[in-house]
């Protein structure tokens, strides 16, 4: 599925905004499988499934937050891999 | 004060240290970035090992040289009471502020840290991937945590020139050495492959009791020094 066109608002707005980018978000949830050491096999599928689920979603609308495309991307990952979902929502709370 | 009495407090204090947790956040990031990007294990254990080694490194400095600097001004190493007492005074102020405002009240393990410089260490975290970054990185965040480690820093180094010699090197290294526990401990689960949100989710559980302890004990360890050190001394000499 290629990039769609919408806006992500990024930091409620105190960064410019972005176009949504697939590849960004596939590749902040297969780092968060591969961290809960989910094999590369099931990390590239359960990422390559919630992009697909969050793309449809922001579809649907003309503009989204960052913070809700975490969101929305953890709770979905939450039902396969709630060890990765755990990580992906938390991580910026670590420090 | 004699020996064994300088290496129990040289050694609570190390533990106080070790109960400060912005060094073991930065190795749980440290951790779940090269993990993520899907580095080899041996990449993995050559930067926390790196990590590790910056962040005892930056402790043994900073130890020595609070020590020196002390010898400097107490070259016998008797230690007006004056001075034990503006150091328990320290310890039992940041005690305070420990229990008050250690972690942020949100969820997750965030920390008092301004949220620039939280965002810095993260940032340079996510950068790391040569072991001489992680060894960077491991002398910095003693650096950034400095405002909670004086404390006991201070003291373990008052307690350090009441030592002979030989012993204050052997107290400097037992200092660093218990004050990396915490970091040990994690890396070594890091290194034997257990998942990064398990770790993470038990320091979250477990964050108010670890700031209840790193608070408390230097309020207690303040406490003992003060009775030890300034009412003794003055009880000693008269002074009621």
């Amino acid at each position: 599925m290629s990039d769609a066109l919408i806006d992500i608002i990024k930091r409620e707005g105190r960064r410019p905004s972005e176009r949504f980018e697939r590849s960004k978000l596939h590749a902040s949830v297969y780092a968060a499988c591969l961290s809960v050491q989910a094999p590369q096999g099931e990390a590239q599928r359960l990422a390559d499934m919630i992009c697909d689920i969050v793309a449809a979603w922001c579809a649907t609308k003309p503009e989204v937050t960052s913070a809700d495309l975490r969101r929305m991307a953890a709770r979905h990952l939450e039902a396969f891999q709630p060890e990765a979902a755990y990580l992906y929502k938390h991580h910026k709370l670590v420090l | 004060m004699n020996t064994l009495d300088a290496f129990i407090i040289i050694g609570v204090a190390a533990l106080i240290h070790a109960s400060f947790q912005l060094g073991v956040s930065v190795l749980t990031l440290l951790g779940s970035h090269t993990i993520g990007k899907n580095r080899s294990h041996a990449k993995l254990l050559r930067l926390t090992g790196s990590y590790l080694i910056g962040t005892a490194v930056m402790t043994m400095l900073l130890v020595s040289m609070v020590s020196l600097t002390l010898l400097n001004f107490f070259p016998t190493g008797d230690v007006s009471p004056l001075i034990w007492a503006i150091t328990c005074g320290l310890l039992i102020g940041l005690g305070v502020a420990v229990w008050a405002f250690y972690y942020r009240r949100e969820q997750g393990t965030s920390l008092w840290l301004p949220r620039g410089l939280a965002s810095y260490l993260a940032e340079r975290t996510k950068a790391t991937h040569l072991s001489g970054e992680a060894f960077g990185l491991g002398l910095s965040s003693v650096i950034a945590e400095l405002l909670f480690i004086v404390g006991p820093i201070l003291l373990a180094s008052l307690a350090l020139v009441q030592l002979p010699p030989v012993w204050q090197l052997v107290g400097v290294a037992g200092y660093t050495f218990i004050s990396l526990l915490s970091l040990l401990i994690v890396a070594g689960l890091i290194g034997s492959g257990h998942k990064l949100s398990q770790i993470q989710k038990w320091r979250e559980d477990n964050k108010y009791f670890l700031q209840f302890v790193g608070g408390g004990g230097l309020m207690v360890l303040g406490l003992y020094v003060y009775v030890q050190q300034v009412v003794a001394a003055m009880t000693a000499t008269g002074i009621q």
